[in-house]
């Protein structure tokens, strides 16, 4: 099998309300599209000329387009787009708000067994043309809807807020010590946001003293315990992956392309209560995603020592929490160590989420996969700008769909091979 | 690494609009503890709240202070950074600088809010030790998302402290912070209220076609603004906007001087005390009906009543809509350039005077180009000129479209060629400014 190469993307401005600006998604498609085209150096012309022979195809991962914009078909939407994805073949993947990284996945395998050389993956969402209520109850469609959120106002909050409270439990963490760690979380991530050009937080104010007073008139408590600081916010957007096959970038004479070494994908029982029962007896509390990492760095032939930072999915600060004991930077239910110690941070010897992550940078659902796997293209490949990492050889992103449910994980770093 | 660390801010005028949030601005992204002082303790108090919210975040409370001007003295000398932001007169700023003058120490950074009062002749109340500590830091509202800062140095402010502040408000406070010089209304507000008026001299001009509304149509967000402009005069109220470019026209000289005239009905709009939303009714009034709903309406020059606000319709703008609701930008910018109406062609004429007038001023009274496309993007929320520039496919086909369609007498009075090799691609996407409505 070949190895699959990232070539580059474009991610949207997350601060932007595509509503607000009177646009709809052909326009958000458009402007992705020809950014990320344009940013790995390909022409339309080239599309034209590539799929005369079946030889590129698009991915589009979107969670519930249905809903949010009474859209459908959105594989073929594309053809709207722009005329020279006429006859390409494109299709759409959902997971949630995993589904991007569904749609990387099958762009990786259709590369690697040599079907295609070139594959456009781009995931998005536009959640603010509805009010928050409304986005709310969409958003619980990716719990077990009848069960988890009908009639319950802001389910996904609750579900994590659920997830701290069995953090707490299982590992007897003293919960005001846990409750900062997790304020500290928020403000890693609000505060690698702020370098961010593209995120979408990057001129709000959040510190500590804000994250860790909850219950109050401006942090608000959403979800059992969890406050507004501990969230990531609805955010418009998209972002573009752009991969090649050996045979492309040998051809292109394409030389230090970062190559993606691994994958792991697992699917944890649907509802919250089933994935705690099973994990009664297990280390880790969410032990699919465990598992699901510890798969792709088997993939990869590397472990966590080889991990030079993390892009987690932090849609709260608990889901970041469980990541962290999950990447095996810490044992399970020491995973505030890291947090204190500042293991974690921009500055530390494992940065988590150098982006600011899904509550800095912003979580346009659909779109956040392609977002996190851009995101280690962008510091593998030197492109990260004031957020660029000074050691930058291998990153792993952890996404999820639902409460833990879908996890999907890629791991990109420099070709050894080709330096 | 030399970098300065404030620790203790006095805001004097605290209770005012940009006091309470530039009080917010350095109480959260500072972290600062601020003193506020305004003419009563109760002004003070009261706006807490307002402070509070203009940053979202109840954390800083404990970091705010309110005093009356009989706590000046402690507070002043408890300060690293002392704030004025007091009314527009220079002579109550000189009365509050005299005291000011007395109780700073050398080491004391005093800071002027003004949006058009000479920063020079203010810091000459000072002392000369104490002069090169003043200067002028103007924010705009609100500053929570309009990030820009512009500094405003003198002649005496040290060149160690300029850096020194502009590292503070770029690094810690996380503003766009623009160096101008010390020169009628800085860059943003000259820039921008040469559009606003200009608008607003177009509204008389073409009164028998509505006049300001149908001006504010013409200029809608599709146009590249979040706001139309006499809308904008109408928020920030029509007695600070003519204080502005009565101040430009006095004190400034370039080819754009007559743009800076106030129309008659303007002035007298001012003398009846309709300045503006603040006093509900100026260029606009909004009503409430019967049934509770909003009723909008607007100061029609010719017939010199409110009526309802037309809803106008123009084909340029529709067209340009639809292209910009499916991003095609390109196609929209070709409708406003190929329609020939009367209503398109102000638009584009407005448009390219804008980038022209952008890149002259921002040589004299910033230091580069970029500096007008900060100011605009960052004070005004409008697609700044280089970003218009590049909307129009860049400067060969802007130079073309501007030879064409200006007329050569104005063309004369700028030397053209050398203001348009100073064009370069803009840092700001104008894709988000350009908005289908």
């Amino acid at each position: 099998m070949g190895k699959v190469y990232v070539l580059g993307g474009s991610q949207t401005d997350f601060e932007r309300n595509w509503t607000k600006e009177g646009k709809n998604v052909i326009a958000l498609l458009k402007e992705s599209i020809s950014d990320g085209l344009a940013d790995a150096c390909i022409s339309y012309d080239e599309i034209v000329s590539l799929n005369k022979n079946n030889r590129v195809a698009c991915f589009v991962g979107n969670f519930i387009a249905e809903e949010y914009v009474g859209q459908g078909h959105l594989g073929a939407l594309m053809t709207e787009v722009h005329p020279v994805f006429a006859g390409v073949p494109s299709a759409r993947y959902e997971a949630a708000c995993a589904s991007s990284s569904v749609a990387i996945d099958a762009a990786v395998s259709k590369i690697k067994v040599g079907d295609y050389d070139l594959a456009i993956v781009i995931g998005w969402e536009l959640m603010k043309t509805v009010d928050s209520k409304v986005c709310g109850d969409i958003l619980g469609k990716a719990a077990y809807y009848e069960k988890e959120a009908k009639d319950i106002e802001f389910p996904f909050p609750k579900l994590f807020g659920q997830l701290a409270d069995e953090l707490i439990k299982k590992y007897d963490l003293d919960p005001t010590r846990f409750f900062n760690a997790l304020a500290t979380i928020s403000v890693q991530n609000y505060s690698n946001a702020k370098r961010n050009p593209l995120a979408q937080t990057r001129k709000w104010f959040m510190n500590y003293e804000q994250a860790s007073h909850r219950n109050t008139t401006t942090n608000p408590l959403v979800g059992l315990s969890l406050a507004v600081s501990d969230c990531s916010q609805i955010t418009d957007g998209a972002a573009v992956v752009i991969l090649a096959s050996e045979n492309y970038i040998r051809h292109r004479k394409i030389v230090g392309a970062p190559i993606v070494k691994g994958f792991g994908h697992r699917v944890a029982p649907m509802t919250f209560k089933k994935k705690i029962e099973e994990s009664a007896q297990n280390k880790y509390i969410l032990p699919w995603t465990r598992q699901c990492i510890l798969e792709a760095y088997e993939r990869a032939h590397l472990t966590v020592e080889d991990m030079d930072f993390f892009e987690t999915h932090d849609c709260f600060t608990s889901s970041e929490y469980a990541a962290i004991s999950s990447f095996g930077i810490t044992v399970p239910g020491k995973e505030y160590e890291a947090v204190e110690q500042g293991i974690t941070a921009f500055d530390g010897t494992k940065p988590i989420n150098p982006s600011g992550g899904l509550i800095g940078c912003g979580h346009p659902v659909g779109a956040s996969g392609a977002r996190m796997f851009l995101d280690l293209y962008k510091q593998v490949a030197g492109k990260a700008g004031n957020y660029q990492l000074k050691k930058h050889d291998n990153g792993i992103m952890l996404n999820i769909g639902g409460s833990a449910t879908t996890n999907y994980c890629f791991i990109v770093g420099k070709d050894d091979e080709n330096e | 690494m030399g970098k300065i660390v404030i620790k203790t801010v006095t805001v004097i005028g605290a209770n005012g609009t940009m006091g309470s949030n530039i009080t917010g601005i350095f109480a959260s992204f500072g972290g600062a503890k601020v003193y506020m002082i305004s003419r009563t303790l109760d002004k003070s108090i009261a706006a807490i709240e307002k402070v509070v919210k203009s940053v979202k975040a109840d954390s800083i409370r404990s970091k705010l202070i309110p005093g009356d001007f009989s706590m000046l003295e402690r507070c002043v000398k408890d300060s690293d950074i002392v704030f004025e932001s007091i009314a527009e007169d220079f002579k109550v700023k000189q009365e509050i600088n005299q005291q000011l003058a007395r109780l700073v120490t050398k080491n004391t950074i005093v800071c002027t809010g003004t949006s058009g009062l000479s920063v020079t002749h203010l810091s000459e109340i000072f002392p000369p030790e104490i002069r090169k500590n003043f200067l002028g830091m103007h924010f705009y509202n609100p500053p929570y998302s309009m990030t820009l800062c512009e500094l405003i140095p003198t002649k005496y402010t040290s060149n160690k402290l300029l850096n020194d502040i502009h590292a503070y408000l770029t690094g810690v406070l996380y503003r766009t912070a623009v160096i101008v010089k010390d020169s009628p209304a800085f860059l943003g507000n000259r820039i921008g209220f040469y559009f606003i008026n200009e608008a607003l001299i177009n509204s008389e001009k073409f009164k028998y076609n509505g006049g300001i509304d149908y001006i504010d149509a013409i200029f809608g967000q599709f146009s590249g603004r979040s706001m139309a402009p006499l809308i904008t005069s109408d928020f920030v109220g029509l007695d600070v906007h003519k204080a502005i470019i009565d101040n430009i026209k006095n004190n400034t000289s370039d080819y754009t001087n007559s743009s800076f005239v106030s129309p008659e009905f303007f002035s007298q709009l001012i003398r009846n005390g309709k300045l503006g939303r603040k006093t509900r009714g100026g260029l606009y009034k909004q009503e409430l009906r019967e049934d509770g709903t909003k009723r909008y309406l607007v100061y029609d020059i010719d017939t010199k009543e409110y009526r309802d606000v037309i809803a106008y319709r123009f084909p340029f703008a529709e067209g340009m809509k639809k292209s910009l609701a499916v991003g095609d930008y390109r196609s929209a910018i070709d409708i406003l350039v190929d329609n020939k109406s009367i209503e398109a062609e102000i638009c584009l004429e407005l448009l390219l005077k804008y980038v022209l007038y952008s890149l002259t001023v921002s040589i004299d009274v910033g230091f580069n180009v970029n500096a007008a496309d900060d100011v605009m993007a960052m004070g005004f929320n409008w697609c700044p000129p280089m970003a218009v520039v590049d909307a129009f496919s860049g400067s060969d086909r802007f130079a073309d479209l501007a030879k064409k369609r200006l007329s050569p007498e104005y063309l004369k009075k700028i030397n053209f060629d050398s203001v348009i090799a100073n064009i370069v691609p803009s840092k700001y996407d104008f894709r988000r400014y350009f908005k289908a409505k």
